[in-house]
C-alpha cells in the first residue's frame, strides 16, 4: 500500500519542515535547497546575502544547516548544538502583510495566537562580518524566542532598496515546543512505517565527534594558513569580476575563522582584525554583485524600480 | 472662539518597548510646541502609547487662528526719499520685496513700515504640518525603511487616524491617508474599529482589548502583579525600567504566576534575578527578608482560554537559563577565587596601563594605605584588593557581566575568606549609580576608594580624561562615588596625598606629567554637580571651591557652614564687604600684604573698634576651626558685620600717609584671612 500524506504531520521534525516549506511555496516563494557549504546562518546563503542586494524582486524559502563550532557541547547540553537547522524566508520587497503571513504560518503549525502568547519583541540585527544590519524583532512564543524577523537596511555595506524582509525560524526550538520535549535529542524526526527515529539517532554522534574536532583537533596552524589563502583567492577572483566564486571563498574564510575562534586561537585584540578582513571581502563582493546585476539590467526588477536604480547607478559610474 | 476635540493616532508594527514612552512624551511635547507656535489655543493635551500605536488627544482646540497684523520695518524714512521727494532705490526695493506700491507704505514713524492684515488659517489646514514636523523631530536612534518605500520611521507604519470632533482631517503623513479606522488588539480584535469622536477613543479601544493609556496600563500591570505576588506570600521586584518595558510590550496585560524548581535557589539569587529580568522580562518574587522564592510572574498580552499553556511555556524557557547559571556557579566553585588571578595576567585593563592583575596589585597597595588612614584592617584591605578583580575571570561573570562583585562575594565566602574581605569584593563597585548605597565596612570603603583613584589617576595619566559627553571609563561617576564615600563616611583622607601615591604606583607608565594636579582639579570640579543635585546654590559651592580643601569631608563641612551662613541676616552685607576688601587687596602686590597691625597707628574709632572685634572674635573662633565646626565659626564671624560696615562708612583706606594706609590694609587682610579659613564669602551673590 502506498499513500502520499497530504498534510505534513507537524508533530515530527521533518513534518514541521515540510509544513513550512509547503506554506511558503503556496505564498509564491522559490523553494530553494540548502547551500552546500559550511555557514553560520541562513543569512549567508546567496539566496539571502546576495539576493537582498539591488532592486530585483526575490521571494525564497529554504532550510539551511548552520554551523557554529563554538556552540558545540559534545552532545551533553539539551539545548546547544554546533550544527542545527534554520528555516529561512526572504521576501523582497517585503509585502505590507509580512507579519500576518508569518503569523498564519504559526497557525498552520497549530499555534493559535489567542491561546499562546506570541509577541514581537524589538531586536536589532547586525552582522559585523557581513557588513549588514537591519531592524526588527525576535518573536516570542510563550516567552521562548522561536524566530528572528528582520527588515534588512544594509548588506555588505550596500543600502537595501527595496527592503528584504527576513524571517528565520529556529527549527529545533520550535519543534521542541510543539513536541513538548526538554532535550533536542528527544525530538521525533519521523515516526512512520519504518519506526520512530529521533534527532539524537540522526545527530548525536555527529555532535560528539564534531565538538571533539572543533575544540581539540582542528589544526590551528593550517587553519591560519587556509584563512590567508581563502582571503587571497577571494581577492583574486574579484579582480576577475567573478563575485559568486569569490563569495564562496568568503564563506570558507568565515568558517575557518569560526573554527579558530572555537579553539580560542584568536586573542581578543586580534579578533577584531579578522572580522574586519572578512567584512572587507564581503563589502567588495556585495558591490561587485550589484554592478554585475546592473550590467545585466536587473532582469528580475519591476520596470519602474529598474529604471530608477539603473539611472542612479549610471550617474554614479560617471 | 469655537473649539473642538482633536485626535491623532498613528498605527505601526510593534514599536521598541524601551523607547515607547519616550517617543510618546516627545511627540506630545513637539505637538504642544507646534500648536503654541501656530497660536492655536487648547484646554488640554495628552498622549496614548501602546505597542502598535502612538496617539495624541487635544481637547478644546481652537478651530482657527486669530487674524493678525504683520508689520515689517524698512529703511529709515529719512533715507527713503531724496531731496526732491522721490523714493530712493532702498525704499523702492523694500516696497517691491513686500509686493506693494511705495504709496501704500506707512511713513509716519522713524522707519518705513509695511503693515498687512493676515487672515488666520483654519486649524484643519494647520494640523497636518504640525504633526509632520513633530514626527520628524522624534528622537529615533535608527530610522528604518520597508518595502519599496523611501519613507522612514521607527517601524513600518500601518494606519492614520486624524479626527476633529467627528470629522476626518484630510492629510497624507508617512505615506498614509488619514481616516477614522483604527485597529484593536492584534489577536483579540484584529478587525478595524471606527473611532466616532476623539473623546470616544480610549473607550472604543478598550472595547477592542487595548488599554491605550500608558500610565493606566502600567498601573494595571503593577497592581495585578503585586496582588498575585501577595497570594504567593511574596513581593514582586519591579524596577522602574522593567515595569515600563513590560507595559510597552502589551496591549492588554494579563499577569500569570509561574514556578521554577526549588533547587535553583542554591544559586546566588542575583544571577537568577538577572537572567529572569533581563532576558525574559519577568518579575521575580521575594519573601519578607528579600530572599528569592521559586516563583516569577510573566505578563502575557492575551486573555488565553488555556493560561496553563502560557505558564508551561515560560517555565520551559526559564529552566535552561537557570540551569546555565547553576552550572556556572558549580563550575566556578571548583577552583579558588584567588587562582583566577592567573588568567587576569593576560587580560588587558588598558593598553598603556597593563593587565587587570596589575591593576588589582595597585588597588591592593592603595587600599592598604587607605585602611591604615581610616582605622581599618590593613591586611584585609590588601587581601580584598588583590582579589578584587578575580571574579571577572569566572564563568558566571563571563555569562552575566552585571554580577561582577556579587559573584566575587559568593566565591570568597565559599573559599572561607574573612567576611569583610568577601563583602568588600561587592562593595568596591558601590555606589553603582546616583543614590546607590555606599560601602558599609572599612575594608569595602578602602577598596572602593582605591579602585576609583587608580582608574582616575591611570586614565588621566595617559591623557584620556573625559571630554564633553565622552566619558568611556565613567570617570565622572567614579569621582562622585569617591567623594560621596569620603564625605558620607567622614573619612580623614588627604586627597592630593592619595593621588600622588596612586600616580607613583603606575611607575613610568603615565605620560601626563601634570596628572596629580589634573585629577585633584577634576575632583574639585565634581563637587558642583554633586551639591547642585542636593539643591545647594552654585555660589555657595564656588565659595568653598576657591579654598581648595584637600579633604572631602572638610569640603562638606564648609559647604554646610556657608549654606547656613548665607541664610543669616548679616550675610549679604559681609559678602559685599569681603568683595570690597578683596578688590582693595587685589590692587596691592601680594608680598606687601600680611603685616601686623600697629595699634598706635589706629587713629579713628571705627578702625579701632574693628581691630578690637577682630581680636576678640579671632580668639573665639580658633577652637571652632580646630574642631572643624565651621558653622559655629561663621556664626561668630557674622558678629563682625557691624564694625565692618561702620569701618567702610567712616574710614578711608587709601590715604596719603603710607604708614596709615599700610596699617589699614593689614587690618583688612586679617579680616579677609579669617573668613578664608572657611570659604571665600565674597563669591556669594546677593
Amino acid at each position: 500500500m502506498s499513500t502520499v500524506q497530504q498534510q505534513p504531520d507537524v508533530s515530527t521534525f521533518q513534518g514541521l519542515i515540510l509544513a513550512l516549506q509547503n506554506y511558503w511555496a503556496a505564498q509564491g516563494c522559490v523553494v530553494i535547497q540548502p547551500y552546500d557549504m559550511e555557514m553560520g546562518a541562513g543569512t549567508f546563503h546567496t539566496a539571502t546575502f546576495l539576493r537582498a542586494i539591488g532592486p530585483e524582486t526575490w521571494n525564497a524559502a529554504y532550510v539551511q544547516p548552520s554551523r557554529r563550532p563554538a556552540d558545540g557541547r559534545y552532545g551533553e547540553n539539551p539545548n546547544r548544538l554546533q550544527h542545527y537547522y534554520q528555516f529561512q524566508v526572504v521576501l523582497k520587497p517585503n509585502p505590507p502583510n509580512i507579519q500576518e503571513l508569518y503569523l498564519d504560518s504559526l497557525r498552520l503549525l497549530g499555534l493559535d495566537p489567542t491561546v499562546h502568547d506570541i509577541r514581537f519583541v524589538e531586536d536589532n540585527w547586525e552582522s559585523p562580518t557581513l557588513g549588514a544590519w537591519g531592524l526588527g524583532w525576535e518573536i516570542w512564543l510563550n516567552g521562548m524566542e522561536v524566530t528572528q524577523f528582520t527588515y534588512f537596511q544594509q548588506v555588505g555595506g550596500v543600502e537595501c532598496y527595496p527592503v528584504t524582509g527576513e524571517i528565520t525560524y529556529g527549527l529545533e526550538r520550535l519543534a521542541m515546543y510543539i513536541q513538548g520535549v526538554n532535550s533536542v535529542y528527544d525530538l521525533t524526526w519521523t515516526n512512520g512505517p519504518f519506526g520512530k527515529v529521533t534527532y539524537g539517532d540522526v545527530f548525536h554522534q555527529n555532535e560528539v565527534e564534531m565538538s571533539t574536532y572543533n575544540f581539540e583537533h582542528a589544526n590551528v596552524p593550517e587553519l591560519f594558513k587556509l584563512f590567508d589563502f581563502y582571503e587571497a583567492e577571494s581577492v583574486r577572483l574579484m579582480k576577475e569580476k567573478l563575485p559568486l566564486p569569490a563569495y564562496e571563498f568568503v564563506l570558507k574564510a568565515s568558517h575557518t575563522f569560526n573554527l579558530l575562534d572555537a579553539r580560542r586561537a584568536i586573542s581578543v585584540t586580534a579578533r577584531q582584525g579578522y572580522i574586519l578582513r572578512v567584512r572587507t571581502l564581503a563589502r567588495n563582493i556585495a558591490q561587485s554583485y550589484f554592478d554585475a546585476r546592473a550590467r545585466l539590467g536587473f532582469p528580475l526588477a519591476p520596470a519602474a524600480l529598474r529604471e530608477e536604480v539603473l539611472a542612479k547607478w549610471k550617474e554614479n559610474a560617471e | 472662539m469655537s473649539s473642538r476635540d482633536f485626535l491623532f493616532e498613528l498605527g505601526a508594527e510593534e514599536l521598541p518597548p524601551k523607547a515607547l514612552k519616550g517617543l510618546a512624551d516627545s511627540l506630545l511635547a513637539s505637538v504642544k510646541k507646534g500648536l503654541a507656535d501656530a497660536g492655536l489655543s487648547y484646554s488640554n493635551a495628552r498622549h496614548y502609547a501602546a505597542p502598535r500605536r502612538l496617539a495624541v488627544l487635544v481637547e478644546g482646540l481652537a478651530t482657527e487662528q486669530a487674524d493678525r497684523v504683520v508689520s515689517v520695518d524698512g529703511p529709515p524714512v529719512k533715507a527713503a526719499f531724496g531731496a526732491d521727494g522721490q523714493p530712493t532705490p532702498a525704499a523702492l526695493g523694500f516696497a517691491k520685496k513686500n509686493g506693494v506700491d511705495i504709496a501704500e507704505l506707512d511713513r509716519s514713524g522713524e522707519k518705513l513700515r509695511f503693515r498687512k492684515e493676515v487672515k488666520g488659517q483654519t486649524t484643519v489646514a494647520l494640523l497636518p504640518g504640525i504633526f509632520e514636523t513633530a514626527l520628524k523631530e522624534l528622537p529615533i536612534a535608527k530610522r528604518m525603511r520597508w518595502g519599496s518605500s523611501r519613507i522612514e520611521f521607527v517601524r513600518p507604519v500601518k494606519w492614520l487616524v486624524m479626527l476633529f470632533d467627528d470629522e476626518v482631517v484630510p492629510a497624507e503623513i508617512l505615506g498614509l491617508t488619514s481616516g477614522r479606522l483604527s485597529y484593536g488588539h492584534r489577536f483579540h480584535h484584529p478587525a478595524a474599529v471606527t473611532i466616532s469622536t476623539p473623546a470616544a477613543y480610549a473607550e472604543t479601544l478598550r472595547g477592542a482589548h487595548v488599554i491605550a493609556d500608558f500610565a493606566e496600563r502600567q498601573h494595571s500591570v503593577q497592581t495585578q502583579v503585586q496582588a498575585l505576588a501577595a497570594k504567593e506570600g511574596g513581593v514582586a521586584l519591579m524596577p522602574e525600567a522593567l515595569l515600563e518595558e513590560v507595559t510597552a510590550l502589551v496591549e492588554y496585560p494579563v499577569p500569570l504566576v509561574c514556578s521554577f524548581e526549588e533547587r535553583f535557589l542554591a544559586v546566588p539569587q542575583e544571577a537568577l534575578i538577572s537572567t529572569m529580568q533581563d532576558n525574559q522580562k519577568y518579575f521575580c518574587l521575594v519573601d519578607a527578608q528579600g530572599k528569592l522564592i521559586a516563583r516569577f510572574i510573566t505578563v502575557a498580552n492575551i486573555d488565553s482560554p488555556s493560561p496553563e499553556k502560557i505558564v508551561a511555556g515560560n517555565e520551559k524557557v526559564v529552566r535552561p537559563r537557570l540551569t546555565d547559571a547553576e552550572f556556572f556557579f558549580k563550575q566556578d566553585k571548583k577552583v579558588t577565587l584567588e587562582s583566577r588571578n592567573e588568567r587576569l595576567k593576560t587580560v588587558v585593563f588598558q593598553a598603556e596601563l597593563g593587565s587587570v592583575y596589575e591593576k588589582a596589585e595597585r588597588v591592593a597597595a592603595l587600599a592598604a594605605l587607605i585602611a591604615e588612614k581610616i582605622g581599618g584592617n590593613v591586611e584585609w584591605a590588601r587581601r580584598a584588593g588583590i582579589l578584587s578583580k578575580a571574579d571577572l575571570a569566572s564563568e558566571m561573570v563571563g555569562e552575566f557581566p552585571e554580577l561582577q562583585g556579587i559573584a566575587g562575594f559568593h566565591y570568597a565566602t565559599h573559599d572561607g575568606e574573612a567576611v569583610e574581605v568577601a563583602e568588600a569584593l561587592n562593595e568596591q563597585y558601590q555606589p553603582r549609580f546616583a543614590g546607590d548605597q555606599l560601602p558599609g565596612n572599612k575594608t569595602g570603603q578602602a577598596v572602593a576608594l582605591a579602585d576609583k583613584l587608580d582608574s582616575l589617576t591611570g586614565i588621566f595619566g595617559i591623557g584620556q580624561p573625559p571630554t564633553g559627553s565622552r566619558d568611556p571609563f565613567a570617570l565622572r561617576r567614579a569621582a562622585i562615588g569617591l567623594l560621596r564615600i569620603a564625605i558620607e563616611r567622614n573619612l580623614p583622607l588627604d586627597l592630593p596625598e592619595l593621588i600622588a601615591f596612586a600616580a607613583q604606583q603606575q611607575g613610568g607608565k603615565l605620560s601626563n606629567k601634570t596628572v596629580e594636579a589634573d585629577v585633584f582639579e577634576f575632583l574639585l570640579g565634581r563637587y558642583r554637580a554633586m551639591y547642585e543635585e542636593q539643591g545647594i546654590a552654585p555660589d555657595v559651592i564656588q565659595a568653598v571651591q576657591v579654598c581648595r580643601p584637600r579633604v572631602a569631608a572638610d569640603f562638606d563641612q564648609r559647604v554646610k557652614a556657608v549654606a547656613h551662613f548665607r541664610a543669616l541676616p548679616e550675610a549679604a552685607s559681609l559678602a559685599a564687604a569681603n568683595k570690597r576688601v578683596s578688590n582693595i587687596l587685589a590692587k596691592e602686590p601680594v608680598e606687601s600684604l600680611g603685616g601686623d597691625i600697629n595699634a598706635a597707628l589706629l587713629s579713628e574709632s571705627a578702625e579701632q573698634q574693628l581691630a578690637a572685634a577682630l581680636q576678640t572674635i579671632s580668639a573665639d573662633v580658633e577652637p571652632l576651626f580646630a574642631a572643624g565646626d565651621y558653622t559655629a565659626a561663621l556664626t561668630q564671624l557674622a558678629r563682625l558685620r557691624e564694625p565692618v560696615d561702620v569701618f567702610f562708612e567712616s574710614v578711608m583706606v587709601n590715604v596719603d600717609k603710607e604708614e596709615v594706609r599700610r596699617n589699614r590694609l593689614n587690618l583688612l587682610w586679617q579680616l579677609r584671612q579669617l573668613f578664608l579659613r572657611v570659604a571665600d564669602v565674597s563669591q556669594l551673590q546677593a
